[in-house]
């Protein structure tokens, strides 16, 4: 089954132990991985999306679907609230903190509304993930033991959603593990 | 070494190609100018090898692996064009150019998975049975 998947985790450092473990998942052949972000909230309530350096129109086109993907998986009615704060959601190139593209679009009342309706509280990390699994269990056990709350919608539902076509994350995710060089872990 | 496992690493093999070919790709937007060009020329002849390498495991796969694959081969196919493209053009042609050679990458590295995802939901169905 094809499904979206956020794992929420305390801290950065374990969502990136969280996006190995993922891939790790797939090399084993327990569940196979097309793509995958890491999300920071900040304890100001600022997103972030790891990203490389890419062009600014890019940029914003991730913060909207990743921001969508987000509100999406906090259930329906997050979805077109997360495309709209997703406006919000920076690309930090190469993991710097507070380099945000987007950020002079943020919009407070579409910040408010994350705030209260998506599950990703301030200071912690997500996972973000578009994964094949024929059975939930391997990702369960394993972020469980990382310490991770996993989220999991399939997408044939998120594609029956309206905001779908126009939000599209699939092609914001990278279709393999990038961790940022500033963020060495081993 | 078993059939299975030749099946197995063909396909692993041409997948961790075209993420490293993806990865090259989105390295390259963040450059300019003439060293952006020099990796869209780089990238145009990765492209065509990967594509010989999915033709060559194409054959060895059931249906539903094959359709993508296939499928991998058209965006790969488009990744060398507009690559090539890329190399001949400059400013704002030249962005649209990799930021097309990157959506192309991406959908190639994104059908193969598919077709890896098929092929083990297959392996596990039959295991079941």
């Amino acid at each position: 089954m094809r499904n979206y998947v956020a794992v929420v985790f305390d801290d950065r450092s374990k969502a990136y132990e969280g996006l190995h473990a993922l891939w790790q998942l797939d090399n084993a052949g327990d569940v196979t991985v097309h793509g995958t972000a890491v999300v920071h909230r900040d304890d100001w309530g600022h997103f972030q999306v790891d990203t490389k350096e890419t062009h600014p129109a890019l940029a914003t086109a991730i913060g909207v679907g990743i921001g969508a993907l987000l509100g999406a998986l906090a259930g329906p009615a997050g979805a077109t609230v997360g495309a709209a704060g997703g406006a919000a959601i920076g690309a930090a190139t190469g993991g710097v903190v507070g380099v945000a593209a987007d950020l002079s679009r943020s919009d407070t009342r579409g910040q408010a509304a994350i705030e209260t309706r998506f599950v990703l509280g301030h200071g912690q990390s997500a996972v973000i993930a578009d994964v094949s699994e024929d059975w939930t269990t391997p990702i369960d056990t394993r972020m469980h033991a990382l310490g991770g709350t996993v989220y999991r919608r399939a997408m044939s539902d998120l594609q029956d959603d309206a905001w779908f076509d126009a939000y599209d994350p699939s092609p914001y995710l990278y279709p393999y593990e990038h961790i940022p060089s500033s963020y060495p872990l081993w | 070494m078993s059939a299975n496992t030749e099946v197995k690493d063909a396909l692993d093999g041409v997948r961790a190609a075209a993420q490293e070919l993806h990865g090259a790709i989105s390295d390259a937007a963040a450059k300019r100018g003439g060293a952006m060009k020099t990796d869209l020329e780089a990238v145009s002849h990765k492209a065509k090898a990967i594509t010989v390498s999915v033709k060559g495991s194409i054959g060895a796969q059931h249906d539903a692996a094959k359709k993508h694959l296939e499928e991998a081969v058209a965006h790969l196919e488009a990744t060398q064009k507009h690559a090539a493209a890329g190399v001949k053009s400059s400013g704002h042609s030249l962005q649209n150019s990799i930021n097309q050679v990157l959506a192309d990458a991406r959908a190639s590295v994104q059908q193969i998975s598919e077709a890896i995802a098929a092929r083990r939901s297959a392996k596990s169905t039959h295991t079941r049975k």
